[in-house]
Order: C-alpha cells, then structure tokens, then sequence
C-alpha cells in the first residue's frame, strides 16, 4: 500500500515503541498482536531503524499481512494485518 | 505451522553476554519458539539469587574497564536488564530453565529457590544433549 493509503487506513490498534532499541519494538508488535483478531490492523510506531527490516520479516513468518512503512520527522509507522 | 525448538548453553555470566542472551530469547519469544536453556559453570553463579540483575556482581567478558559506559548506554536506550529480557520472554513463549547441577554446587547452589526465581529446574548434562539433539536451533553463548 502506498503511504497516502496508509494514512487513511482504519487502524484497530496503535503501540508506541519510539524511544526503545531492538528489540523493544519487535516485542510491542509481538504483545498488541495478541489482543486483536485476525483481520484487524495493527500500527507500530518506531524510531529504531532495524524494525524496518525485522517487522516485514517476522510478519511474513507468522503469517500476518505487511501492510507498509509512513515514514514521520524522528519516527515511522509500520502497518500489518492480523492473519 | 509447528513451533521451531531453540536450545541454548548459557555458560556465560557477564552482563554483556547474559544481555545478548536476552536479545536473543526476545528475538525466539516473538517467534513463539520452545525454548530450553541450560545454564553451566559461570551462567549458574549469575542465576544465584543474590546476585541475578545486581551489576556490581557481575563483570564484562570483554572491555571490562567499559563497564559503567556499557550499562548507562543499556539505560539511555531504554534496554531491559537480562533478568528482565528472560523474564519477559517466558510471559510471551515456553521457556524453560535448566540450572546444571554441578554448576549451582559449585556457586554453593544445592536447590532451586537458591536462584532466581525464572529457574524451573536443576538438572544433569544427560537432558541437555537430548535437548540440543532435538533442537531446530543450537546456541552456546
């Protein structure tokens, strides 16, 4: 999805992990995954650069959908649908 | 999809090892692996419950004189202690703890509550061959 999609997409829960190193963010998205039901989005708000890497990965893997990245001043947001 | 098994030798009890062993276990937590650490010689002597997060006890395997730099990057980053990272993983995925025995004897640890309390049980070198054998992922640190 492009970023301006992304804006505008209905988020059904947002973790704040700005501030935290890998691997806090990883473990933010692990724990708020676990609250939503499967076809729900899930925003992560990062400023640690490896999440950008690690968070498509490991969506990939547990079989969740990588939505995409916003790129903000200081910080990003990564979006992912709960498979 | 079957959870993937990791076993780890944690031989080592310096905080900047016992750290990377945390990063690691939150890395295997988040991928809901099975983990089983087996915690030998040096290992054993940071699970003793006094001396677990205590940094004054602990020393660095490298860049010892590195130490307080090491531990005041650690809090600026907002990084989790090790007690706290093995901690947290075994809220999110099955991990167990194994203290070697001859390790806890050695620290003058002969029973479990000698160690913290993330420890769920003291156990022979017999169990952590079978385990590594088994295991997906085989770590010494």
């Amino acid at each position: 999805m492009t970023p301006e999609e992304l804006k505008e997409l209905q988020v059904d829960k947002t973790v704040d992990a700005r501030g935290t190193a890998c691997p806090g963010p990883l473990l933010e998205a692990k724990k708020a995954i676990g609250t939503i039901d499967s076809g729900q989005i899930l925003e992560v708000l990062s400023s640690d650069e490896g999440t950008k890497k690690d968070l498509p990965k490991w969506c990939t893997k547990k079989g969740h959908d990588y939505l995409g990245i916003v790129e903000e001043p200081g910080y990003f947001r990564v979006f992912m649908k709960k498979g | 999809m079957e959870n993937k098994t990791m076993t780890m030798a944690l031989f080592s009890g310096s905080l900047d090892k016992l750290t990377a062993a945390g990063v690691i276990l939150s890395g295997a937590a988040a991928d809901d692996m099975e983990v089983d650490i087996y915690v030998l010689m040096q290992g054993a002597r940071a699970f003793k419950k006094e001396i677990g997060d205590n940094p004054d006890k602990l020393s660095m395997a490298e860049n010892p004189d590195l130490k307080q730099e090491f531990l005041n990057s650690l809090e600026q980053l907002k990084v989790k202690t090790w007690v706290e990272f093995f901690r947290e993983a075994k809220e999110l995925t099955n991990v167990k703890i194994h203290i070697c025995g001859l390790a806890g004897k050695i620290w003058g640890g002969e029973k479990l509550e000698d160690f913290v309390d993330l420890a769920d049980d003291i156990c022979g070198i017999g169990e952590y061959i079978t385990s590594a054998q088994e295991a997906d992922v085989h770590l010494f640190i």
